[in-house]
Protein backbone atom coordinates (compact mmCIF):
# COMPACT_ATOMS: atom_id res chain seq x y z
CA UNK A 1 0.00 0.00 0.00
CA UNK A 2 1.26 3.62 -1.17
CA UNK A 3 2.23 6.03 2.17
CA UNK A 4 -0.77 8.17 2.30
CA UNK A 5 0.58 10.67 3.75
CA UNK A 6 2.89 11.96 1.32
CA UNK A 7 1.24 10.92 -1.50
CA UNK A 8 -1.40 13.95 -0.01
CA UNK A 9 0.98 16.10 0.43
CA UNK A 10 2.28 15.87 -3.34
CA UNK A 11 -1.20 16.86 -4.73
CA UNK A 12 -2.24 19.46 -2.72
CA UNK A 13 -4.29 21.04 -5.38
CA UNK A 14 -6.89 19.82 -7.04
CA UNK A 15 -8.00 20.29 -10.64
CA UNK A 16 -11.16 20.69 -9.88
CA UNK A 17 -12.09 25.00 -9.14
CA UNK A 18 -15.01 24.98 -6.87
CA UNK A 19 -14.28 23.14 -4.05
CA UNK A 20 -10.83 23.95 -2.90
CA UNK A 21 -12.19 27.58 -2.83
CA UNK A 22 -14.99 26.71 -0.97
CA UNK A 23 -13.07 24.91 1.52
CA UNK A 24 -10.54 28.13 2.03
CA UNK A 25 -13.57 30.20 2.33
CA UNK A 26 -14.85 27.96 5.21
CA UNK A 27 -11.33 28.12 7.26
CA UNK A 28 -10.81 31.59 6.54
CA UNK A 29 -14.77 32.03 8.38
CA UNK A 30 -13.86 29.87 11.29
CA UNK A 31 -10.84 31.45 11.74
CA UNK A 32 -9.91 35.32 10.45
CA UNK A 33 -6.50 34.82 10.99
CA UNK A 34 -4.39 35.05 7.75
CA UNK A 35 -2.28 32.04 7.99
CA UNK A 36 -5.33 29.70 7.88
CA UNK A 37 -5.27 29.12 4.66
CA UNK A 38 -5.71 26.66 1.58
CA UNK A 39 -2.60 25.10 2.26
CA UNK A 40 -4.04 23.92 5.74
CA UNK A 41 -7.02 22.09 4.26
CA UNK A 42 -7.88 19.42 6.37
CA UNK A 43 -6.26 15.86 4.82
CA UNK A 44 -9.56 14.08 4.91
CA UNK A 45 -11.27 17.28 2.61
CA UNK A 46 -8.41 16.81 0.31
CA UNK A 47 -8.90 13.17 0.23
CA UNK A 48 -12.34 13.26 -0.28
CA UNK A 49 -12.08 15.53 -3.19
CA UNK A 50 -9.16 13.23 -4.57
CA UNK A 51 -11.39 10.02 -4.23
CA UNK A 52 -14.69 12.04 -6.04
CA UNK A 53 -12.87 13.44 -8.71
CA UNK A 54 -9.87 11.02 -9.66
CA UNK A 55 -11.35 7.90 -8.00
CA UNK A 56 -8.02 8.47 -6.05
CA UNK A 57 -7.44 4.47 -4.34
CA UNK A 58 -4.58 6.18 -2.08
CA UNK A 59 -7.01 8.95 -0.50
CA UNK A 60 -9.88 6.16 0.32
CA UNK A 61 -7.34 4.31 1.74
CA UNK A 62 -6.25 6.74 4.09
CA UNK A 63 -10.03 7.59 5.02
CA UNK A 64 -10.58 3.94 5.39
CA UNK A 65 -7.78 3.41 7.80
CA UNK A 66 -8.48 6.91 9.40
CA UNK A 67 -12.49 5.95 9.98
CA UNK A 68 -12.81 1.74 10.31
CA UNK A 69 -11.70 2.29 13.88
CA UNK A 70 -13.97 4.68 15.11
CA UNK A 71 -16.80 3.37 13.05
CA UNK A 72 -16.23 -0.57 13.95
CA UNK A 73 -16.37 1.06 18.28
CA UNK A 74 -19.64 2.59 17.60
CA UNK A 75 -21.23 -0.23 16.07
CA UNK A 76 -19.74 -2.67 18.70
CA UNK A 77 -21.75 -0.13 21.22
CA UNK A 78 -25.09 -0.46 19.02
CA UNK A 79 -25.27 -3.23 17.64
CA UNK A 80 -23.40 -4.98 19.90
CA UNK A 81 -21.68 -7.94 17.72
CA UNK A 82 -18.49 -8.13 15.87
CA UNK A 83 -19.92 -9.26 12.19
CA UNK A 84 -22.73 -6.31 12.46
CA UNK A 85 -19.66 -3.80 13.32
CA UNK A 86 -17.52 -5.32 10.28
CA UNK A 87 -21.16 -4.60 8.43
CA UNK A 88 -21.17 -1.23 9.17
CA UNK A 89 -17.87 -0.28 8.55
CA UNK A 90 -18.24 -2.14 4.72
CA UNK A 91 -21.87 -0.11 4.56
CA UNK A 92 -20.70 3.49 5.39
CA UNK A 93 -17.71 3.35 3.54
CA UNK A 94 -19.22 2.14 0.45
CA UNK A 95 -21.01 4.62 0.70
CA UNK A 96 -18.42 7.52 1.19
CA UNK A 97 -16.33 5.46 -1.85
CA UNK A 98 -19.94 5.28 -4.30
CA UNK A 99 -21.12 8.56 -3.10
CA UNK A 100 -18.22 11.12 -2.40
CA UNK A 101 -19.48 13.82 -4.68
CA UNK A 102 -21.91 14.18 -2.50
CA UNK A 103 -19.84 15.49 0.19
CA UNK A 104 -20.32 19.22 0.43
CA UNK A 105 -17.32 21.32 2.56
CA UNK A 106 -19.70 23.83 2.51
CA UNK A 107 -22.13 21.60 4.82
CA UNK A 108 -19.67 20.69 7.58
CA UNK A 109 -16.70 18.29 7.95
CA UNK A 110 -15.70 14.96 6.69
CA UNK A 111 -16.18 13.81 10.10
CA UNK A 112 -20.20 15.12 10.17
CA UNK A 113 -20.89 13.85 6.54
CA UNK A 114 -19.11 10.26 7.37
CA UNK A 115 -20.88 10.31 11.33
CA UNK A 116 -24.37 11.06 8.91
CA UNK A 117 -23.75 7.91 6.60
CA UNK A 118 -23.01 5.83 9.40
CA UNK A 119 -25.64 7.02 12.02
CA UNK A 120 -28.36 6.85 9.28
CA UNK A 121 -26.93 2.93 8.06
CA UNK A 122 -27.05 1.76 11.93
CA UNK A 123 -30.43 2.92 12.40
CA UNK A 124 -31.41 0.76 9.60
CA UNK A 125 -29.24 -2.35 10.73
CA UNK A 126 -30.80 -1.90 14.56
CA UNK A 127 -34.29 -2.13 12.99
CA UNK A 128 -33.13 -5.06 10.91
CA UNK A 129 -31.75 -6.95 13.92
CA UNK A 130 -34.84 -5.49 16.67
CA UNK A 131 -37.76 -5.77 14.33
CA UNK A 132 -36.47 -7.78 11.37
CA UNK A 133 -37.54 -5.27 9.01
CA UNK A 134 -35.69 -4.89 6.02
CA UNK A 135 -36.72 -1.05 5.86
CA UNK A 136 -34.77 1.80 4.52
CA UNK A 137 -35.91 4.51 6.73
CA UNK A 138 -32.58 6.33 7.98
CA UNK A 139 -31.75 8.62 5.09
CA UNK A 140 -35.08 9.31 5.24
CA UNK A 141 -34.46 11.51 8.05
CA UNK A 142 -31.18 12.49 8.02
CA UNK A 143 -30.75 13.51 4.04
CA UNK A 144 -26.95 12.99 3.38
CA UNK A 145 -27.24 15.74 0.43
CA UNK A 146 -29.34 18.57 -0.04
CA UNK A 147 -31.40 20.26 -2.97
CA UNK A 148 -28.30 22.12 -4.08
CA UNK A 149 -25.74 19.19 -4.52
CA UNK A 150 -27.66 17.21 -5.77
CA UNK A 151 -29.98 19.19 -8.53
CA UNK A 152 -27.28 19.20 -11.13
CA UNK A 153 -24.15 17.30 -11.93
CA UNK A 154 -22.78 20.76 -14.30
CA UNK A 155 -22.66 22.78 -11.26
CA UNK A 156 -18.73 22.39 -11.22
CA UNK A 157 -18.47 23.72 -14.78
CA UNK A 158 -20.82 26.26 -14.12
CA UNK A 159 -19.00 28.01 -11.00
CA UNK A 160 -15.70 26.96 -12.44
CA UNK A 161 -17.05 29.31 -15.77
CA UNK A 162 -18.59 31.89 -13.11
CA UNK A 163 -15.66 32.29 -11.31
CA UNK A 164 -13.42 32.54 -14.62
CA UNK A 165 -15.70 35.63 -15.25
CA UNK A 166 -15.17 36.99 -11.98
CA UNK A 167 -11.47 37.20 -12.21
CA UNK A 168 -10.94 39.56 -14.65
CA UNK A 169 -12.51 41.89 -11.43
CA UNK A 170 -9.61 41.07 -9.32
CA UNK A 171 -7.72 43.57 -8.81
CA UNK A 172 -4.03 42.45 -10.77
CA UNK A 173 -1.87 41.39 -7.55
CA UNK A 174 -4.89 39.25 -6.62
CA UNK A 175 -5.85 38.20 -10.02
CA UNK A 176 -2.23 36.66 -10.67
CA UNK A 177 -2.18 34.66 -7.24
CA UNK A 178 -5.71 33.03 -7.90
CA UNK A 179 -4.99 31.96 -11.55
CA UNK A 180 -1.64 31.34 -10.72
CA UNK A 181 -2.78 28.40 -8.14
CA UNK A 182 -5.84 27.37 -9.47
CA UNK A 183 -5.38 27.93 -12.70
CA UNK A 184 -1.38 26.86 -13.42
CA UNK A 185 -1.41 24.43 -10.37
CA UNK A 186 1.48 26.75 -8.83
CA UNK A 187 2.60 26.48 -5.36
CA UNK A 188 2.14 29.23 -3.17
CA UNK A 189 6.42 29.32 -2.93
CA UNK A 190 6.56 29.57 -6.66
CA UNK A 191 4.43 31.82 -7.31
CA UNK A 192 6.27 33.88 -4.61
CA UNK A 193 9.60 33.23 -5.96
CA UNK A 194 7.82 33.86 -9.54
CA UNK A 195 6.71 37.24 -8.32
CA UNK A 196 9.70 38.13 -5.62
CA UNK A 197 7.14 38.44 -3.00
CA UNK A 198 7.03 36.86 0.74
CA UNK A 199 4.83 33.87 0.86
CA UNK A 200 2.87 35.40 3.46
CA UNK A 201 1.66 38.48 0.86
CA UNK A 202 0.65 35.28 -1.76
CA UNK A 203 -1.11 33.96 1.18
CA UNK A 204 -3.12 37.09 1.84
CA UNK A 205 -3.76 37.73 -1.75
CA UNK A 206 -4.80 34.94 -2.17
CA UNK A 207 -7.72 35.03 0.82
CA UNK A 208 -9.09 38.62 -0.47
CA UNK A 209 -9.20 37.28 -3.64
CA UNK A 210 -11.02 34.38 -2.70
CA UNK A 211 -13.38 36.67 -0.80
CA UNK A 212 -14.10 38.81 -3.10
CA UNK A 213 -14.43 36.10 -6.16
CA UNK A 214 -17.14 34.74 -3.09
CA UNK A 215 -19.15 37.47 -2.71
CA UNK A 216 -19.37 38.10 -6.69
CA UNK A 217 -21.13 34.32 -6.43
CA UNK A 218 -23.24 35.05 -3.83
CA UNK A 219 -24.57 38.71 -5.25
CA UNK A 220 -25.33 36.07 -8.32
CA UNK A 221 -26.83 33.19 -6.83
CA UNK A 222 -29.20 35.69 -4.67
CA UNK B 1 -45.21 31.24 15.05
CA UNK B 2 -44.07 27.64 16.22
CA UNK B 3 -43.93 27.81 19.91
CA UNK B 4 -43.38 24.70 21.20
CA UNK B 5 -40.15 22.70 19.81
CA UNK B 6 -39.09 19.58 21.25
CA UNK B 7 -36.88 19.44 24.22
CA UNK B 8 -33.16 18.94 24.17
CA UNK B 9 -32.45 15.89 25.24
CA UNK B 10 -34.72 15.03 22.57
CA UNK B 11 -32.61 17.13 19.54
CA UNK B 12 -29.91 15.58 21.16
CA UNK B 13 -31.14 11.92 20.92
CA UNK B 14 -32.46 12.21 17.87
CA UNK B 15 -28.97 13.83 16.39
CA UNK B 16 -27.13 10.92 17.65
CA UNK B 17 -30.00 8.42 16.22
CA UNK B 18 -30.99 6.79 19.55
CA UNK B 19 -34.59 7.45 19.33
CA UNK B 20 -37.06 4.96 17.71
CA UNK B 21 -38.54 5.30 14.11
CA UNK B 22 -42.03 6.97 15.47
CA UNK B 23 -39.99 9.69 17.33
CA UNK B 24 -37.07 10.11 14.68
CA UNK B 25 -40.11 10.41 12.51
CA UNK B 26 -41.16 13.54 14.34
CA UNK B 27 -38.36 15.10 15.11
CA UNK B 28 -37.27 15.25 11.65
CA UNK B 29 -40.79 16.99 10.31
CA UNK B 30 -40.40 19.54 13.44
CA UNK B 31 -37.00 20.42 12.12
CA UNK B 32 -38.77 20.15 8.61
CA UNK B 33 -40.90 23.15 9.77
CA UNK B 34 -38.33 24.49 12.33
CA UNK B 35 -35.27 26.74 10.95
CA UNK B 36 -34.26 27.29 14.51
CA UNK B 37 -34.20 23.40 15.32
CA UNK B 38 -33.00 22.30 12.00
CA UNK B 39 -29.48 24.80 12.82
CA UNK B 40 -29.79 23.19 16.57
CA UNK B 41 -29.67 19.58 14.80
CA UNK B 42 -26.61 20.49 12.55
CA UNK B 43 -24.63 21.53 15.79
CA UNK B 44 -25.45 18.81 17.32
CA UNK B 45 -24.60 16.08 14.81
CA UNK B 46 -21.50 17.99 14.23
CA UNK B 47 -20.54 18.01 18.09
CA UNK B 48 -21.60 13.81 18.00
CA UNK B 49 -19.11 13.13 14.77
CA UNK B 50 -16.62 15.06 16.38
CA UNK B 51 -17.33 13.03 19.61
CA UNK B 52 -17.21 10.00 17.62
CA UNK B 53 -14.02 10.54 15.44
CA UNK B 54 -11.72 13.22 16.74
CA UNK B 55 -12.38 12.35 20.49
CA UNK B 56 -8.63 11.52 21.30
CA UNK B 57 -6.49 13.52 18.48
CA UNK B 58 -5.13 16.57 18.37
CA UNK B 59 -2.12 14.89 17.28
CA UNK B 60 -3.95 13.65 13.84
CA UNK B 61 -0.50 12.82 11.83
CA UNK B 62 0.03 9.67 15.12
CA UNK B 63 -3.48 9.13 15.21
CA UNK B 64 -3.85 7.75 11.78
CA UNK B 65 -0.03 6.51 11.85
CA UNK B 66 -1.23 3.71 14.17
CA UNK B 67 -4.54 3.16 12.59
CA UNK B 68 -2.68 2.57 9.27
CA UNK B 69 -1.30 -0.16 10.55
CA UNK B 70 -4.45 -1.83 11.91
CA UNK B 71 -5.35 -1.86 8.20
CA UNK B 72 -2.52 -2.68 6.34
CA UNK B 73 -1.42 -5.99 9.27
CA UNK B 74 -4.91 -7.28 8.94
CA UNK B 75 -6.11 -9.34 5.84
CA UNK B 76 -9.84 -8.81 6.03
CA UNK B 77 -9.98 -5.48 6.41
CA UNK B 78 -7.69 -5.09 3.36
CA UNK B 79 -9.75 -7.55 1.47
CA UNK B 80 -13.21 -5.37 2.72
CA UNK B 81 -11.25 -1.74 1.28
CA UNK B 82 -10.46 -3.90 -2.09
CA UNK B 83 -14.02 -5.21 -2.19
CA UNK B 84 -14.94 -2.11 -1.88
CA UNK B 85 -12.91 0.11 -4.04
CA UNK B 86 -13.80 -2.54 -7.00
CA UNK B 87 -16.91 -1.20 -6.81
CA UNK B 88 -18.35 1.71 -9.64
CA UNK B 89 -18.89 5.33 -8.37
CA UNK B 90 -22.14 5.84 -7.62
CA UNK B 91 -23.36 7.27 -11.25
CA UNK B 92 -26.94 7.73 -11.04
CA UNK B 93 -27.24 11.49 -10.06
CA UNK B 94 -29.28 11.34 -7.27
CA UNK B 95 -32.68 11.91 -7.53
CA UNK B 96 -34.41 15.46 -7.58
CA UNK B 97 -34.90 15.76 -3.81
CA UNK B 98 -38.15 17.31 -2.70
CA UNK B 99 -38.57 18.78 0.40
CA UNK B 100 -42.28 17.55 0.95
CA UNK B 101 -44.57 15.00 -0.07
CA UNK B 102 -48.41 15.45 -0.44
CA UNK B 103 -51.04 13.32 1.05
CA UNK B 104 -54.63 13.76 0.57
CA UNK B 105 -57.83 13.25 2.82
CA UNK B 106 -60.90 13.30 0.65
CA UNK B 107 -60.50 16.34 -1.37
CA UNK B 108 -57.59 18.36 -0.04
CA UNK B 109 -53.96 17.76 -0.76
CA UNK B 110 -51.73 18.36 1.95
CA UNK B 111 -47.80 18.79 1.64
CA UNK B 112 -45.98 17.31 4.43
CA UNK B 113 -42.10 17.03 5.25
CA UNK B 114 -40.95 14.27 2.70
CA UNK B 115 -39.74 12.70 6.02
CA UNK B 116 -42.77 10.81 5.77
CA UNK B 117 -42.38 9.60 2.04
CA UNK B 118 -42.79 6.00 3.07
CA UNK B 119 -45.23 5.75 5.17
CA UNK B 120 -48.50 7.32 3.98
CA UNK B 121 -49.57 4.81 1.27
CA UNK B 122 -51.55 3.56 4.36
CA UNK B 123 -55.61 3.91 3.92
CA UNK B 124 -57.84 6.59 6.49
CA UNK B 125 -59.93 5.33 9.16
CA UNK B 126 -62.96 7.95 10.00
CA UNK B 127 -65.00 8.31 12.23
CA UNK B 128 -66.84 11.62 12.17
CA UNK B 129 -65.11 14.51 12.01
CA UNK B 130 -61.97 12.40 12.73
CA UNK B 131 -59.49 10.26 10.69
CA UNK B 132 -56.41 8.69 11.14
CA UNK B 133 -53.69 7.12 8.83
CA UNK B 134 -51.95 4.27 11.27
CA UNK B 135 -48.49 3.62 10.17
CA UNK B 136 -47.22 0.23 10.11
CA UNK B 137 -43.82 0.45 12.26
CA UNK B 138 -43.77 -2.31 14.05
CA UNK B 139 -42.78 -0.30 17.53
CA UNK B 140 -44.75 -2.47 19.97
CA UNK B 141 -46.74 -0.66 21.94
CA UNK B 142 -46.52 2.66 20.18
CA UNK B 143 -49.10 4.03 17.58
CA UNK B 144 -47.85 6.46 14.62
CA UNK B 145 -50.16 7.76 12.67
CA UNK B 146 -51.58 11.07 10.79
CA UNK B 147 -54.99 12.75 12.50
CA UNK B 148 -57.12 14.17 10.23
CA UNK B 149 -59.84 16.89 12.23
CA UNK B 150 -62.68 18.32 9.76
CA UNK B 151 -63.32 22.00 10.56
CA UNK B 152 -65.24 22.12 14.27
CA UNK B 153 -63.98 18.87 14.97
CA UNK B 154 -63.42 17.48 18.21
CA UNK B 155 -61.73 14.83 19.84
CA UNK B 156 -63.72 13.23 23.26
CA UNK B 157 -61.73 14.22 26.12
CA UNK B 158 -59.05 11.54 27.41
CA UNK B 159 -55.92 10.89 29.06
CA UNK B 160 -53.92 8.28 28.45
CA UNK B 161 -51.07 6.35 29.77
CA UNK B 162 -47.44 7.14 28.70
CA UNK B 163 -46.75 10.53 26.28
CA UNK B 164 -48.53 11.51 23.45
CA UNK B 165 -46.93 13.65 20.91
CA UNK B 166 -48.41 15.60 18.94
CA UNK B 167 -46.60 17.64 16.03
CA UNK B 168 -49.33 19.99 13.91
CA UNK B 169 -48.51 19.64 10.29
CA UNK B 170 -51.27 21.86 8.67
CA UNK B 171 -54.32 23.96 9.95
CA UNK B 172 -54.86 24.57 13.46
CA UNK B 173 -56.32 23.49 17.07
CA UNK B 174 -56.45 24.80 20.75
CA UNK B 175 -56.67 22.98 23.65
CA UNK B 176 -57.09 23.95 27.20
CA UNK B 177 -53.35 24.90 27.57
CA UNK B 178 -53.60 26.85 23.97
CA UNK B 179 -53.40 27.78 20.15
CA UNK B 180 -51.15 26.02 18.28
CA UNK B 181 -49.84 26.14 14.62
CA UNK B 182 -48.39 23.97 11.67
CA UNK B 183 -44.56 23.13 13.38
CA UNK B 184 -45.78 22.94 16.83
CA UNK B 185 -44.55 19.68 18.81
CA UNK B 186 -46.29 19.02 21.68
CA UNK B 187 -45.79 16.11 24.03
CA UNK B 188 -48.22 15.88 26.93
CA UNK B 189 -47.72 13.23 29.62
CA UNK B 190 -50.19 10.75 30.99
CA UNK B 191 -51.43 13.14 33.77
CA UNK B 192 -52.46 14.99 31.22
CA UNK B 193 -56.79 15.72 30.26
CA UNK B 194 -57.28 17.80 26.93
CA UNK B 195 -59.68 18.11 24.09
CA UNK B 196 -58.41 19.45 21.13
CA UNK B 197 -60.71 21.52 18.76
CA UNK B 198 -60.03 23.35 15.83
CA UNK B 199 -61.71 25.73 14.09
CA UNK B 200 -60.49 25.63 10.21
CA UNK B 201 -59.59 21.77 10.28
CA UNK B 202 -55.99 20.49 11.10
CA UNK B 203 -53.65 17.38 10.03
CA UNK B 204 -51.36 16.22 12.65
CA UNK B 205 -48.69 13.29 13.03
CA UNK B 206 -48.83 11.96 16.67
CA UNK B 207 -47.52 9.38 18.36
CA UNK B 208 -48.79 7.11 21.45
CA UNK B 209 -47.00 5.35 23.30
CA UNK B 210 -50.28 3.45 24.91
CA UNK B 211 -53.85 3.36 24.20
CA UNK B 212 -55.65 6.25 25.17
CA UNK B 213 -58.41 6.12 27.60
CA UNK B 214 -61.85 8.33 27.10
CA UNK B 215 -62.59 9.53 30.60
CA UNK B 216 -65.51 11.84 30.04
CA UNK B 217 -69.62 10.44 30.61
CA UNK B 218 -70.80 8.48 27.21
CA UNK B 219 -67.06 8.40 26.11
CA UNK B 220 -66.70 5.41 27.90
CA UNK B 221 -68.91 3.84 26.01
CA UNK B 222 -66.37 4.87 22.85
CA UNK B 223 -64.05 3.26 24.26
CA UNK B 224 -63.43 0.50 21.65
CA UNK B 225 -63.48 2.76 19.17
CA UNK B 226 -61.34 5.15 21.03
CA UNK B 227 -59.12 1.93 20.33
CA UNK B 228 -59.76 2.01 16.90
CA UNK B 229 -59.50 5.79 16.03
CA UNK B 230 -56.16 6.13 17.55
ZN1 LIG C 1 -38.14 23.94 16.67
Amino acid sequence: MENFQSHLAQNRYDRQLSPPIEMAMENDNHNLSADKHITDIDPLVSAIIKVANQRDKAAFGYLFSHFMPKIRAFGLQRLNQQGLAMDLVQETMTTVWTKSHLYNADKGSVATWVFTIMRNQCFDMLRRVQHNREDAFGDDIWPLYDVAVSQDNNQDHKLTAKLLVHLDALPLAQRQVVQGIYMQELTQQELADALKVPIGTIKSRLRLGLEKLKSFLETQHD
Amino acid sequence: MIKHHPHAELLQAHALGELPLSMSIAVAAHCALCQECQTQIAKLTEQAAKLVFVSSGDDEVQHNASNEIDVVDNAPWQQMLSNIMALPESTMSEPYIESSVTVSHRNTRYQIPRVFRQHIAQPWQQIGKVSRMRFDMDEKNTRASLLHIEALGEIPQHTHKGFELTLLLSGEFSDSTGHYVAGDFIILDGNTQHSPITQTGCLCYTVLDAPLYFTKGISKLLNPIGELIY
